[in-house]
């Protein structure tokens, strides 16, 4: 359950100054690209903070968003969020614990009315009442309109959460929605990606304990710190993509040489995220760098763009059959007028 | 869907049918009109019909001396915006992945910063077309709805790829979305104005080239 | 195979180390003369490893040097110019989880919170109180 003590008051018990509210605010505000001098007072809000209480539902989901925050690099860094808020409820991790769990979640939300966030992973079904997730009993639809009721933000985790991710995708056979769709009177931050970069999740809600507010975001929702700007924009490979100097398949001369990725789809151009620079595990790495096109995970319908290895500048979907229709139907159309101007020459000629 | 998924799918789906419906339309309607069938015998040693017919598509590029220095003009910067869009469309390499998906053909692609110097040109050239176009009192007054048109979905293509590409102005999925939908405006329009004689130059200088060589006109 | 997974733009040199050091001395200036400190953050700046190797080459090393065990370590120093002072604050594994150049007298990080300073005026109280009555006891017992 979340404390009274300030977070200050409970590292300082454990024998940790306040230094450490330095240290982890010099981090959080580089990541979210604020100036070195906002640390200041990130630290100062965060040692006034109380232990967040968070309740984390996982609906429609593969648990990779559970996996990316829980692998995030540096853990004594990042464990840090584990002592800042309060994870009262997580299906996942406490799946021993059976009914307990679910009372732990309406006591927590008992005792925080009105001051928790709720952060859920993956999409909710509504097709045939919801029925096709459901967890202790209960659809997921039911599940989330229950806790949020009383919550003080929603934290959508995942493009499933923040976009329908996967379960959304064509045919969509669940009803698979974003849950933007169903929460529509508390604030919904999307934090999408297929994972996320686990310092997305964890600067967004550093983020919030220490302003107690929501940070800017974009038309989507998304935080514009770790998504104002596209892959593209900081993509080390964007010289050779202006040079026109592409890789035209995996392994050939010019993805040896580390040219650009345009020609094996990558949609960096057009995705929004923080892989450029954060990259992943512990800044080793991305797609684009281990040579594989980015795939547009943190995008809406990234699923149904015509296809990972199509470039953007093709199109999507397959138009043979309408097209040898039109061509069909054209000549038929000509033929006939034609045949219809020759019957009336032939009719005029042999009148005049 | 977003708009540029709209661009990339259907829009794209509809523009090509209704290109191909119109094209193939438009040119079965003209080969199977009633013709007037010439019972004279063509004047002796001239070339064949056919030959004659390809003989003056390629004769035709250039004017003859008599009329070249006052087409000059249109001539040269004619030439300078259909070669320029040429090289554009098939010399840039989204553009040529975009065809291979379409046809299954594919080419080595031009240098992306050479497309660009020569899409600037290419706008500067249509530009000074249309310039001429309502400067000169003959064209003016002539000059109809789909001479202007024309020109419109001609180059916002170029236009809107320029700006695309140097990602002004708005959020870039914005710009391609845009840009392909103006593509899409010129392959709609392209069957039923004036932008038909891309196929229909063929058609008309072939049969003037038959027509004459029928006659023993020295052309 | 051979792969060459770092493409040449990645790892040369950019010449990003020589605008830094404009900035520092800039921010120098400003400290030197109205005693304005300033933090420049690494971390966000398109830095390849070389040009990192050579800012630290140029900055050299100067007389002070520490390290605070918080969360993994944190290395700060000061650089051979003074008031120019490099901090690295790494997590658990020694990854650098942020970098940045502080052009101040002395960096927030080495300074001792106020709040540590009262809770430790509190326990040292405690500590004397209680080592103090032990003494007494055992007078007491003693004598």
């Amino acid at each position: 359950m979340a404390d009274h003590q300030t977070l200050g008051e409970v590292l300082s018990s454990r024998g940790i100054s306040r230094r450490v509210f330095l240290k982890y605010a010099s981090y959080t505000a580089s990541l979210m690209a604020l100036p070195p001098a906002a640390s200041t007072a990130i630290a100062q809000g965060l040692a006034k903070a109380r232990r967040q209480s968070v309740i984390w539902l996982s609906f429609q989901e593969c648990t990779g968003c559970t996996e990316s925050i829980t692998r995030a690099h540096s853990p004594s860094l990042e464990d840090l969020i584990f002592d800042f808020i309060s994870l009262d409820y997580h299906h996942t991790l406490q799946s021993v614990s059976g009914h307990a769990a679910e009372q732990a979640r309406k006591a927590a939300m008992e005792e925080n009315a009105g001051n928790y966030i709720v952060v859920v992973d993956g999409s909710v079904p509504v097709k045939d009442n919801g029925i096709y997730s459901t967890i202790a009993g209960m659809t997921n639809l039911q599940m989330l309109e229950e806790t949020t009721s009383n919550a003080l933000a929603v934290i959508s985790v995942g493009s499933c959460a923040a976009f329908g991710g996967i379960p959304y995708a064509n045919p969509n056979p669940t009803g698979a929605v974003p849950i933007s769709e169903i929460v529509t009177d508390k604030p919904v931050i999307n934090i999408p990606g297929c994972p996320p970069i686990p310092e997305a999740m964890t600067g967004t809600i550093s983020y919030f304990l220490s302003f107690g507010a929501v940070p800017e975001l974009d038309h989507l929702g998304r935080p514009t710190a770790f998504f104002g700007e596209t892959i593209h924009d900081r993509c080390y490979r964007r010289p050779f993509y202006e040079r026109g100097m592409f890789a035209k398949s995996f392994d050939d001369q010019g993805a040896r040489k580390g040219w650009c990725l345009y020609e094996v789809g990558c949609k960096g151009p057009v995705t929004y995220n923080a892989c450029a620079t954060l990259k992943w595990n512990a800044g080793v790495s991305f797609p684009i760098q281990s040579g594989h096109g980015c795939l547009g995970c943190s995008e809406p319908e990234f699923w149904d763009r015509g296809g990972f290895y199509k470039p953007i500048s093709t199109g999507i979907g397959d138009a043979t059959r309408l097209i040898g229709g039109a061509a069909v139907a054209g000549a038929a159309v000509g033929a006939t007028s034609a045949a219809m101007m020759r019957h009336r020459k032939k009719k005029a000629m042999q009148e005049g | 869907m977003g708009l540029l998924d709209f661009a990339r799918g259907p829009a794209l789906q509809i523009a090509l049918a209704v290109l191909v419906f119109g094209v193939i339309w438009r040119l079965v309607l003209l080969l199977l009109l009633p013709r007037l069938k010439d019972l004279t015998p063509a004047r002796r040693g001239t070339r064949s019909a056919f030959m004659a017919g390809m003989r003056e598509i390629v004769h035709r590029l250039w004017p003859d001396k008599t009329y070249a220095r006052r087409t000059m003009f249109s001539l040269i910067n004619g030439y300078i915006f259909h070669i320029g869009l040429a090289l554009i469309v098939f010399g840039y390499a989204p553009h040529i992945l975009f065809i291979e998906d379409l046809i299954g053909l594919s080419w080595p692609a031009l240098p992306s910063n050479v497309i660009n110097a020569i899409g600037v040109i290419t706008v500067g050239s249509l530009f000074a077309a249309l310039g001429r176009r309502i400067i000169n009192p003959v064209q003016r007054i002539i000059s109809t709805f789909d001479d202007y048109f024309s020109w419109l979905v001609t180059i916002l293509p170029v236009l809107t790829g320029l700006i695309a590409v140097s990602h002004l102005g708005a959020r870039y999925e914005t710009l391609l979305a845009i840009h392909i939908l103006c593509v899409e405006a010129f392959l709609i329009w392209l069957p039923f104005g004036k932008l038909m004689h891309a196929f229909l130059v063929f058609v008309t200088r072939g049969q003037t080239g038959a027509h004459l060589s029928h006659r023993g006109v020295q052309t | 195979m051979k792969r060459d997974a770092q493409a040449p733009c990645m790892t040369g040199q950019t010449g990003m180390a020589h605008a830094v050091m404009n900035e520092i001395a800039a921010h120098l200036e400003k400290l030197a003369g109205r005693g304005e400190a300033a933090s420049i953050d690494l971390r966000s700046l398109p830095m390849t490893d070389m040009d990192r190797e050579q800012l630290e080459m140029v900055l050299g090393q100067g007389e002070v040097s520490a390290v605070i065990e918080l969360a993994g370590l944190t290395e700060v120093r000061e650089t051979a110019f003074s008031g120019v002072w490099w901090v690295r604050h790494m997590g658990q594994d020694e990854q650098v989880a942020y970098e940045e150049i502080a052009i101040t007298r002395i960096p927030e990080i080495l300074k001792t919170q106020l709040d540590d300073i009262d809770m430790a005026s509190r326990r040292i109280q405690q500590v004397i109180e209680s080592s103090g009555r032990n003494e007494f006891e055992k007078e007491a017992s003693n004598g």
